[in-house]
Order: structure tokens, then sequence, then C-alpha cells
């Protein structure tokens, strides 16, 4: 144990605290800030609080009696609009005095006051009925297309769609709030993977270079500190992880979508997926995905740190896997990857594939450095 | 008892060592060549850092490869050179290399401290290492190599960066050590060895020359060494001539020292060989003058 907490104690050396605190102050401005402060994002205000006011008034799951309810309300609204309209002498002036006159009305090619008072409720006086009555009219229009199956898709899409379409599982609430947990979530993964990188590929090369394997494996403990080494490499991936989770998650609370999570991942709209969890178990998916990847990319740097001659080349070799991965890898295996579009056995299968990679790596490094002649 | 057995390495095609037969007890013994003879790699077969790709070594009839901790137990190590974390105290990266060889810390603290005040280095026992001198960093390096108490002590150049006071105190304290253990010291500087060291092995062409005492090493040259005084014009060709060992200027001539195996000329005076002597002699490069 005492070796085991010396060589975790070496990874988490204060310079590269530091290192690891400036790398992730500066991907949180470029990636993740705008997902927390921008949310929700423009007229995604009035579609998040529609949402909420669903979740709270329906819960997880709307049946046809709530909808037929949520028609209600938003005939409700455009009662209410259609006063506000009438109550306006300028809009009915312009023979807009009901709010079907004024979705049926030419905006493409309005009279110039029509133009005026349109600006004027969506941004001058900016009407919250106006905003509100349109995202609800959306979600409306998504519902009564709930049974419609796109064209192009492949024979096990076509079966997913029509098994959601049987049981009953539509699209009904806003996509506003998977949608920006899923962007939130990848770049929260690509500054993991990049800590992970940063802080492990190290572990094994500065000893190596220090030429500190001499006195190392010619101790008690001898080769056997590599393993020691690996598993310190681990249990500090285990906490790069956690403690970086824990503070990204706790920026992400202020989104305040816990109303959301015991909505089904198929209930949101366009998010047809093969499995239906919870949102909130989606999020647990996603976190335990991000603690493969690090897991696997831990592996993977100290793999290379425990071959390449020097810092440098250690960089080099691992920046096309790194970036491989986030251009093709990143998707299709954290945000989307239960969802129809991305293929069913791609994340498991690539999941299983990468464990076994690097299982059979950690064994073949093992037997390598039991026999290694240590010449520096 | 450490036991070198028609141990062999090569690295693809070449050949590091040939066909080592080896046998150490109790005691001091020197491994005594040039640099790139082939001491750091027997010296790394010894400390187990290097597989021999032939033969073995065994430690009271076992491989040491196959005792794994049991020899490593035993075993205390200084490289050529080695690695230390900048930021570490002596104290600190003693107590690391402690854990190292299983020494508990309590006990590890009360031996780091008689250590260092051993290797002269007890008031900056908290200090940074990366402040030290080369000669202050090799004397971290003996005293961790002595931590575990070792049976077999193996050192790689150990005097190197030392200055002659400190090696002078390095010599009691090996004389000291080789008391109730084996221990292996590798140099090429003569001195270091030449009068503590019990036998004094030497490998020439990859295989070994020599292992035997300082004086039975010295007497295969008896009758050959002379010295005799010479013009400074004459030097030259004296030194195509003959093996020269030392030349030392007197009284506007040359003293040399040389090794002669023929009939002696009449001036020349016959001196009892140095261990010295026989290592130039031995390994003497590109001398073309007649033995």
């Amino acid at each position: 144990m005492r070796m085991l907490w010396n060589e975790v104690k070496k990874i988490f050396m204060w310079k590269m605290m530091l290192l690891l605190l400036f790398i992730n102050s500066i991907l949180y401005f470029l990636l993740i800030e705008f997902h927390i402060d921008s949310f929700p994002n423009g007229s995604g205000l009035y579609s998040y609080n529609v949402g909420v006011e669903m979740v709270d008034k329906y819960g997880a799951t709307m049946d046809e009696e709530e909808f037929i309810d949520f028609k209600k309300m938003y005939e409700a609204k455009v009662e209410e609009t259609n006063r506000y309209l009438q109550s306006r002498e300028d809009f009915v002036a312009e023979g807009i005095d009901t709010y079907d006159k004024f979705t049926a009305y030419d905006w493409w090619n309005p009279s110039q006051e029509a133009r005026a008072l349109r600006d004027d409720v969506f941004l001058g006086n900016k009407i919250d009925l106006f905003w509100e009555l349109q995202e609800r009219h959306g979600l409306i229009e998504f519902h009564n297309r709930r049974k419609r199956v796109p064209d192009v898709l492949s024979d096990k899409e076509r079966q997913r769609f029509e098994q959601l379409i049987e049981e009953e599982k539509f699209g009904v609430y806003t996509d506003l709030v998977i949608q920006n947990f899923k962007s939130f979530i990848a770049n929260v993964g690509v500054a993991i993977l990049f800590s992970v990188v940063l802080v492990i590929s190290s572990t094994i090369i500065k000893d190596r270079s220090r030429g500190l394997l001499l006195l190392q494996y010619t101790s008690k403990k001898g080769r056997n500190l590599f393993k020691t080494k690996l598993l310190a490499g681990y249990i500090a991936t285990f906490i790069i992880i956690t403690s970086l989770l824990a503070v990204y998650f706790s920026v992400y609370s202020l989104n305040r979508t816990s109303m959301f999570f015991k909505v089904r991942v198929n209930t949101f709209i366009a998010n047809e997926s093969w499995f239906d969890p919870t949102f909130f178990q989606f999020i647990m998916i996603c976190v335990a995905a991000i603690y493969l990847i690090g897991f696997i990319f831990a592996t993977l740097s100290m793999v290379f740190s425990s071959r390449v001659p020097n810092m440098v080349s250690l960089i080099g070799i691992q920046i096309p896997f790194v970036v491989g991965f986030l251009i093709f890898g990143l998707n299709p295996l954290l945000p989307n990857m239960i969802l129809i579009w991305t293929p069913k056995w791609l994340a498991p299968m690539s999941y299983g594939l990468m464990i076994l990679l690097s299982a059979l790596i950690v064994i073949f490094l093992w037997k390598r450095e039991k026999k290694m002649d240590i010449l520096q | 008892m450490l036991v070198v057995k028609d141990a062999s390495k090569r690295y693809g095609d070449f050949t590091a060592l040939q066909q080592i037969n080896l046998e150490f007890n109790t005691g001091l013994y020197g491994l005594l060549a040039p640099n790139g003879a082939g001491k750091t790699t027997l010296i790394k077969m010894l400390a187990t850092l290097i597989t021999p790709s032939e033969g073995e070594i065994q430690y009271n009839g076992k491989n040491i490869l196959e005792m794994d901790e049991q020899y490593r137990e035993l075993l205390g190590f200084l490289p050529q050179q080695f690695g230390y974390y900048k930021n570490f105290s002596p104290k600190q990266y003693m107590l690391y290399l402690a854990a190292l060889k299983g020494i508990g810390k309590k006990e590890a603290l009360h031996k780091i401290n008689e250590l260092l005040d051993k290797v002269a280095l007890s008031d900056v026992v908290n200090k940074k290492m990366k402040k030290f001198s080369g000669g202050m960093i090799q004397r971290v390096g003996i005293a961790q190599a002595l931590l575990n108490d070792p049976k077999i002590l193996i050192l790689d150049e150990p005097t190197a960066g030392l200055d002659p006071k400190e090696r002078a105190r390095f010599r009691h304290l090996l004389t000291e050590l080789a008391r109730d253990r084996l221990v292996i010291i590798s140099t090429h500087i003569v001195s270091d060895i030449e009068s503590i060291a019990n036998e004094v092995i030497m490998i020439k062409n990859k295989q070994l020359l020599y292992k035997d005492s300082v004086e039975e090493i010295c007497a295969t040259l008896n009758g050959n060494v002379f010295e005799t005084t010479i013009d400074f014009e004459s030097l030259k060709a004296f030194r195509k001539k003959f093996v020269l060992l030392s030349e030392k200027q007197e009284y506007g001539k040359i003293i040399v020292r040389f090794i002669h195996k023929g009939v002696p000329e009449v001036e020349w005076i016959s001196v009892p060989p140095q261990l010295e002597d026989v290592f130039l002699y031995e390994y003497r490069d590109e001398i073309e003058g007649e033995v």
C-alpha cells in the first residue's frame, strides 16, 4: 500500500495539478460554458418552460387524454392571444385581430405596418404569448406526425421505429433538454480525455527516462513495481475523472433539468433510441462511458509511456489516437451511443473490443517488462 | 556464495561478454577493466537487470532470477548513473527507496539518519537534491545501496565525482563493510581497489582475464617492469620500442617506467610491478613497441 500511495503521489505533483486546472479552465470556456450560460438559449426559454409545465402536469409520460388537455391549454392560450390582438387597435386596423389570422398572414410579403407589428410582439415588446404559442404549436405538430416513419431506413431501424409506435413511445417532450445534455457531455468527454492523457502520459516515462529503473528494479519490490505503477495510473485516472465529473456536473446542475430525469429518452422529440432508459439513467450511462473512455486512454497512455524514448514523442504519438477518437468516436460512442442513427452494435462492440485490447496490451506489457534488459 | 556459470551476453550480433565463470565469497572484489570492456554488463547481470544470453548466475546454488525478490532482498546496488527526483530531499528519496526495499518507515528513518551521517550528508538531510553537487549525489547513491544492510553489495563506478578525501573515506567504509559480506566494485580507477580488494577481476576481449589477488596478478609481470632515465630526445623512439607505463620529468631528464620481457640493459632498474602496470600493459592500445 505504501508503494501504491507513493506512486499515486508522484502522479499528482502540484505542477501537474496546476497544468490540469489551466487546461480545464481553457476547455471549459471554449467548449462547455456556452451550454451552461446560454441554456435555455433565445426562444429555447419558452420551449423549456412549456416542457417543465408538461412534466409537472402530466409526469414522465403523456397519454392521449393528457395530450387532449395539452391541446386545450393551447386553445386557451390562443384565446388569450386573440384578446390581446383585439385590444391592440393597430393590429385590428391591419385586419389581424385573431391568432389564426396572425399565423395565416402572408409573412413572405407583409405590408410595412404588419412587419412592424410582428417585430413589435416578437422583438420590441417581446410578448411571451406569441413565443410560447409557437412552441406549443410545434409540439402539437410533432404529436400529429408521431406515427410517421421516415422513408430512408435500414430494416433494423424501421423495426425499431415500428416497435416504438406500437408501444406508443412517442416524442412528446421538447428535445432542448436532452440535446443540451448531449452537447454538454460530449464536451465534458473531450475535457476529461485531454486531462487523463495529460496526467497519465508521464506516469511511466518519467522514471524510465531519469534512469530510476536501475534502483527500482534491483530493490525487493523489483519489476513488480511496474504493476504498481499501472495500478496507480488507473487509480489516478479514477480520481481525475471523478473529480472533473463532480465539478462539471455541479456546473450542469445550474441548467435545472432534474424535473426531466424520469422522462424516458424515446419520449424526447427526435431522440428515437435502441433502448429506453430514463433521462437520469441515460446520464449514468454517459458517465459510465466516460469512465470507460478514460480508462482505455489511460491504458494507451501508459503503453506509450513505457515504450517511447521521450516526452515529445509521447505527445506526438498520442495525437492521432486522441484526435481520431474525437473526430470519429466521441459522438457515436458517447452522446449518441444508443440513438437509432448509430448502429445498435457499435457502442457495445467498440467498448468490448477496446477493453479486450487494453487487457491484452497490459498483459503483454507486463510479460515484456518482466524479462526486459534494463540498459539505461 | 555467488557463482557466475558460463555466462555470455549478446545483443544481436554483438557479444558483450563470453563464457564468464566466476565465484564470489565474502570479501571485496574489484572488477577492473577499461570503459567499454563489459564491466557494467557483468554488474547488471549480477544485479538481475540483464538476463544472460547463455549460462546462469547462482546464489547458494539457486538461480538468482528464479530466486526473484529473495535474491534482491540481499542486494545493495549502486549503478554508474542513477535517477532521482530533483525536488526530493535525500531523506524523502531514501524513504521512497526504503519502501521499495520493504523496510518499514520507522526503521528506515533511523537507518537513513545513520547512513547519511556515514556519507557526511547529515547537514543536508532535508535539502532538495537538485542543489547537490555530483559528489553529493554519489554519496546519496552509496547510502541508499546500504539501506537494507545487504549481504551482496554491488557498486558500479562508485567513486565517480568523489574528491580524494571522499574517496579515502569511501575506501575505509568498504573495508569495514567487506568484513561480513560480499562487495563487488566495478571501476577503471586502479587506486580505488588496489589497496582494499581481496581479489581483482579483469576482463579482456569479452572474456575473463584474471581473477586473483593483487599480489598474484602483479606477479605475472615480475622481472619485466623497469625504470630508467633518458633524454627528452630519446623519448619518442623509446615509446615506439617499449610499452611505457609512466613518464616523470626530473632534472631535465625523463624517468620512464616500462615493460620489457627480454634481457634487460645494464642501466635499467628492475622495479616491483604494481596493479596499474598490469592494467596498462593488458589494456595497451596500439602500442607498437616490443615487449
